[in-house]
């Protein structure tokens, strides 16, 4: 291992050159755009929300009832129509797209000719900036021309969500359970099944093949409504729809893990095999010691896409019949919809799928990086 | 006819064919116990699937391999027992990286020959004395330099005590400064009394540490016999114009 010497410590020097005012000024004015629309516009809507909450004229025109405001979040849900129809926030888009313009414009039409590259790099930063404040205000611009009463009363009506925390823990459990039983049955169907795909011979590979092909080829839908159809109508088999779906689910990620640790098992090097072969190993030995542990690595980060996956298709289980206790976490905010005919609790469903699956994003990109170490992605800088 | 003649190992009219490339064209080897056998030829010639051939890594098309009295290309050799015998270093060391140097060397001694623990970590370490890198047991190869990692392949070998070990070109991956310590480990070998098959290029090392010498060419052995006696006095021209590109 090298020593680290005191060298080594020091940072690379700079040679992207210095900035100047102009550059500097165009990649504020990109921040400012972006940060005055997002900040501007959130503050708006703190500063009504801390208001008095009523339901003003302006909400009754813009499509809200007025009557019985308290059992209808009404008045809340006017605060934020209040906030987006001020003139503060009029002022603060029209703020925006005009220093996003300066931006884009500046940038883009001056980064040609800037003497360093730092100059250089602001001008583009901020163009971009200025890009995507432009596209924000001018999304906000467009939806304030919308029935934007009707449109907050149907989906960000917090009223709706009051006492609903228990019924979504019972949800995002049910569907974690769900896609955690899918994935592990699924790992396991699919290591067998990937080393029957592996095979030299055809009579061992056919069934595999087939197995995965099914699965892949019907969709899950169609899978989880057979299986419990079919097998508990039909055969009059007894078993729970949850326990028909566990195992639907696993069979059905065993087909995808399949083609993955078949990917992953071909990776390893011919020189593997060979060197454990001649070793003595039978061939389930060398699998056992030499190939499968080395593809497991391998193929982590495709199977925790293949999971995060997973959890966004248990909601298909809502098809079955559920009992109100096995509801996951789309078929709870399904059924407070048809309650209470008020979408807000599929926005709650949507944020607590981002809730799980976003950190499991996160993971996969850091496995992947700790796998490949040293590849940053083509087209940067460094 | 197996190997009453003395030899260890007997290869028997080999053919090997690759889909529709004649790889081996007839091949007939014979090597006594003790005795260094080194292969060398233009690259293509069939060398090393012949070398490959020894412990059936390649499996021949035609013909017979006798090991020890047994016809190993026998479909009924226990060729796992058969392989524990004949050790095998590659070109490309094929460690297994998942594994530290120590679990390399033993895993095959506790899981095919049934030694325990204990006495595989002994066997393991005495092999890796032998090539001076009992420090490195808790390593992983990719610690670990192109020659080191040759010489743990060669002594994750050795540990096995093989009766015959083969050497396919195992310096031709190496970096020039590091091809020395791993030729001084196998010239070591040769010394001791193993009996080898040796595919090389460095064809210094191969006059010097052959008993018996084969030329290799298009998949027929071209020109065989003692090492100084060829180098010196090349009897084929396909030797001469070989031996005159090299040298």
């Amino acid at each position: 291992m090298a020593t680290v010497t005191a060298e080594d410590n020091l940072l690379p020097p700079e040679t992207r050159g210095t900035p100047s005012a102009f550059s500097w000024s165009v990649t504020v004015a990109g921040a400012m755009a972006v940060g005055l629309v997002l900040v501007g516009t959130i503050l708006i809507q703190i500063t009504f929300a801390l208001g008095p909450a009523t339901v003003t004229p302006r909400c009754v025109e813009a499509g809200i009832r007025p009557d019985n405001p308290e059992e209808t979040g009404a008045d809340g849900v006017c605060d934020i129509v209040e906030g987006l129809e001020s003139g503060s926030q009029t002022v603060t888009l029209y703020l925006s797209l005009g220093i996003g313009a300066y931006a884009v414009v500046a940038g883009f039409g001056a980064y040609r000719s800037m003497r360093t590259r730092r100059r250089r790099d602001q001008c583009i930063a901020g163009a971009a900036l200025g890009i995507q404040a432009i596209a924000i205000a001018g999304f906000i611009l467009w939806f304030r021309t919308g029935e934007i009463g009707i449109f907050f009363f149907q989906f960000a009506n917090a009223h709706f969500l009051q006492g609903t925390f228990d019924a979504f823990a019972r949800g995002a459990v049910n569907t974690m359970k769900l896609a955690v039983v899918g994935e592990l049955g699924g790992i396991a169907i699919g290591l067998i099944l990937a080393l029957l795909a592996i095979s030299k011979r055809a009579v061992v590979r056919a069934p595999a093949r087939a197995y995965i092909n099914l699965f892949r080829g019907t969709p899950l839908i169609l899978q989880l409504s057979l299986a419990y159809f079919g097998v508990i109508l039909g055969l009059q088999i007894q078993a729970g729809a949850i326990t028909v779906a566990m195992i639907v689910l696993a069979l059905n990620t065993g087909a995808y893990a399949a083609e993955v640790f078949r990917a992953g098992l071909q990776s390893i090097e011919r020189g593997q095999m060979e060197a454990a072969r001649s070793l003595g190993m039978s061939y389930l030995q060398a699998m056992r010691y030499a190939i499968v542990p080395q593809a497991v690595r391998r193929v982590i980060p495709p199977l925790m896409n293949e999971f995060v996956i997973l959890i966004k298709d248990t909601s298909l289980v809502a098809v079955l019949g559920l009992t109100f206790a096995e509801y996951e976490l789309y078929a709870t905010g399904r059924e407070l919809y048809s309650t209470n005919l008020n979408a807000t609790p599929f926005i709650a469903v949507a944020i607590a799928y981002l809730v799980v699956t976003l950190p499991l994003i996160g993971l996969v990109n850091i496995a992947e990086r700790h796998l490949r170490s040293g590849l940053v992605g083509i087209g940067g800088e460094h | 006819m197996p190997n009453d003649d003395g030899s260890l190992i007997k290869l028997d009219g080999i053919h090997k064919w690759f889909g529709d490339t004649h790889v081996l064209k007839g091949v007939d080897l014979a090597l006594d116990p003790g005795q260094v056998q080194v292969i060398v030829g233009p690259s293509g010639s069939g060398k090393s699937t012949l070398l490959r051939c020894v412990n059936l890594l390649e499996l021949p098309t035609e013909g017979h391999v006798w090991f020890d009295g047994n016809d190993i290309t026998d479909v009924r050799t226990d060729i796992n027992g058969v392989r524990t015998n004949i050790g095998i270093v590659f070109q490309a060391y094929n460690l297994f990286p998942h594994m530290n140097v120590l679990k390399n060397i033993t895993v095959a001694l506790e899981k095919v020959l049934n030694v325990t623990s204990g006495e595989a970590k002994e066997r393991a370490m005495e092999q890796l004395r032998h090539v001076g890198l009992d420090d490195r047991a808790d390593a992983h190869p990719g610690q670990l330099s192109g020659g080191q990692q040759q010489r743990v392949a060669i002594a994750r070998a050795l540990a096995m005590r093989p009766r015959l070990m083969l050497f396919d070109e195992v310096t031709s991956a190496l970096d020039p400064e590091l091809v020395g310590e791993v030729l001084a480990v196998i010239r070591e070998l040769a010394e001791e009394g193993m009996t080898m098959m040796v595919v090389t290029h460095e064809m210094g090392f191969a006059r010097e540490v052959g008993t018996w010498m084969v030329f290799m060419d298009d998949g027929v052995i071209a020109e065989r016999g003692e090492p100084k006696a060829m180098f010196a006095n090349p009897q084929t021209e396909r030797l001469q114009t070989f031996l005159s590109q090299v040298l």
